[in-house]
């Protein structure tokens, strides 16, 4: 299946529950970006504290206070996100974001509680992420918890006009021409370019 | 003092008048009229010399005429493909919102919708739904198109 037939469905998909494909690509990116985030603060502040003190500072995997301090960051991380906007920086590439249940802009306190109870869709050995399979409204139990679904929010009518305009653009520069009328000399834009 | 013939006289006519108008079928008057032999004779680009059309544009209220507008109902009418093939708003688009990482984004999103719709089949294939699920949240459900 093409690009350009994918993207004519999406069009119909605009404001539709998000899959599960794209909430794990995007959760997949939002992981990425956060941990690169935090480890280069880590090594910022490790540089900052060997300039000053002239000591080595290295950080264990297994320090309870970068542990802590990893987990504070998630949280600020995807809570301040859903919270302020609706969606991570993940779910922006993947086009989809955080609504309350019945449609409406996420309430900042929700992103956050949201935030809050994510771990709990881990703990039960990833259960909770069965929801977006088989529940029908494609709900996590963090989205049950906290009264939120996840759509797909992406301009899929531009990018649709994108795709056509990509695809039309060696033989659009054409004039229109009446059922009668023939094709000019010299072709179109292009070839005149190359001529 | 007008003479009482002549007062007499006008009221006859009068009255002759409106005989004939309520004798008369208009409508088969009208019906013998070559409206197109008429139109042929009056000379249109001289009827519009003469009327100010920017004082008759002056008195249209345009803000009105277009809230009476459904200008969404009329996007959604045009057929994109047909205007982007037939026009050189395909050129002017790819050139303006055009670039390589617009390109690979609307890829990657349209891919992975297409592999949440082929996800989504199967799992109601296999759940065995006899119902289909709401595909979107009620506030959204609402005047959409599709």
């Amino acid at each position: 299946m093409t690009t350009g037939t994918h993207v004519a469905r999406s069009v119909t998909s605009q404001g539709h529950y998000a899959g599960s494909v794209s909430r794990f690509l995007a959760y997949a990116i939002d992981i990425t970006v956060s941990s690169a985030v935090f480890a280069l603060a880590l090594a910022a502040i490790s540089y900052v504290a060997k300039v000053v003190t002239g000591h080595d500072v290295s950080w264990n995997k297994g320090n309870a206070v970068v542990a802590a301090v990893f987990v504070a960051w998630e949280f600020l991380y995807f809570g301040y996100s859903w919270a302020a906007s609706g969606k991570t920086f993940g779910m922006a590439v993947l086009g989809i974001r955080v609504v309350m249940a019945d449609g409406t802009t996420i309430e900042p306190r929700r992103g956050a509680l949201r935030a809050l109870v994510f771990p709990l869709s881990f703990l039960l050995c990833g259960l909770g992420f069965l929801g977006i399979l088989v529940q029908r409204e494609r709900r996590a139990l963090h989205d049950l918890i906290a009264g939120t679904a996840v759509i797909y929010a992406w301009d899929a009518r531009a990018a649709r006009l994108r795709f056509l305009a990509r695809a039309a653009e060696p033989t659009v520069s054409r004039p229109v021409r009446g059922p009668g009328q023939q094709r000019p000399e010299g072709g179109d834009v292009k070839r005149d370019h190359q001529d | 003092m007008t003479d009482p013939f002549e007062t007499l006289a006008e009221h006859v006519a009068e009255r002759v008048l409106d005989l004939i108008v309520h004798a008369l079928d208009v409508n088969a008057l009208l019906r013998k009229v070559d409206v197109n032999a008429l139109l042929d004779r009056v000379d249109v680009t001289a009827l519009l010399d003469r009327a100010d059309v920017n004082a008759l544009l002056d008195r249209v209220d345009v803000d009105a005429l277009l809230s009476r507008v459904d200008v969404n109902d009329l996007m959604r009418r045009v057929d994109m493909d047909t205007l982007v093939e037939q026009t050189d708003l395909g050129a002017v688009i790819a050139r303006s919102s055009g670039g390589a990482a617009s390109e690979a984004l609307d890829a990657a999103r349209s891919q992975a919708v297409g592999l949440d719709q082929f996800i989504d089949r199967w799992m109601q294939r296999a759940l065995r739904r006899k119902h289909p699920a709401p595909s979107a949240p009620p506030a959204l459900r609402i005047g959409r198109v599709g």
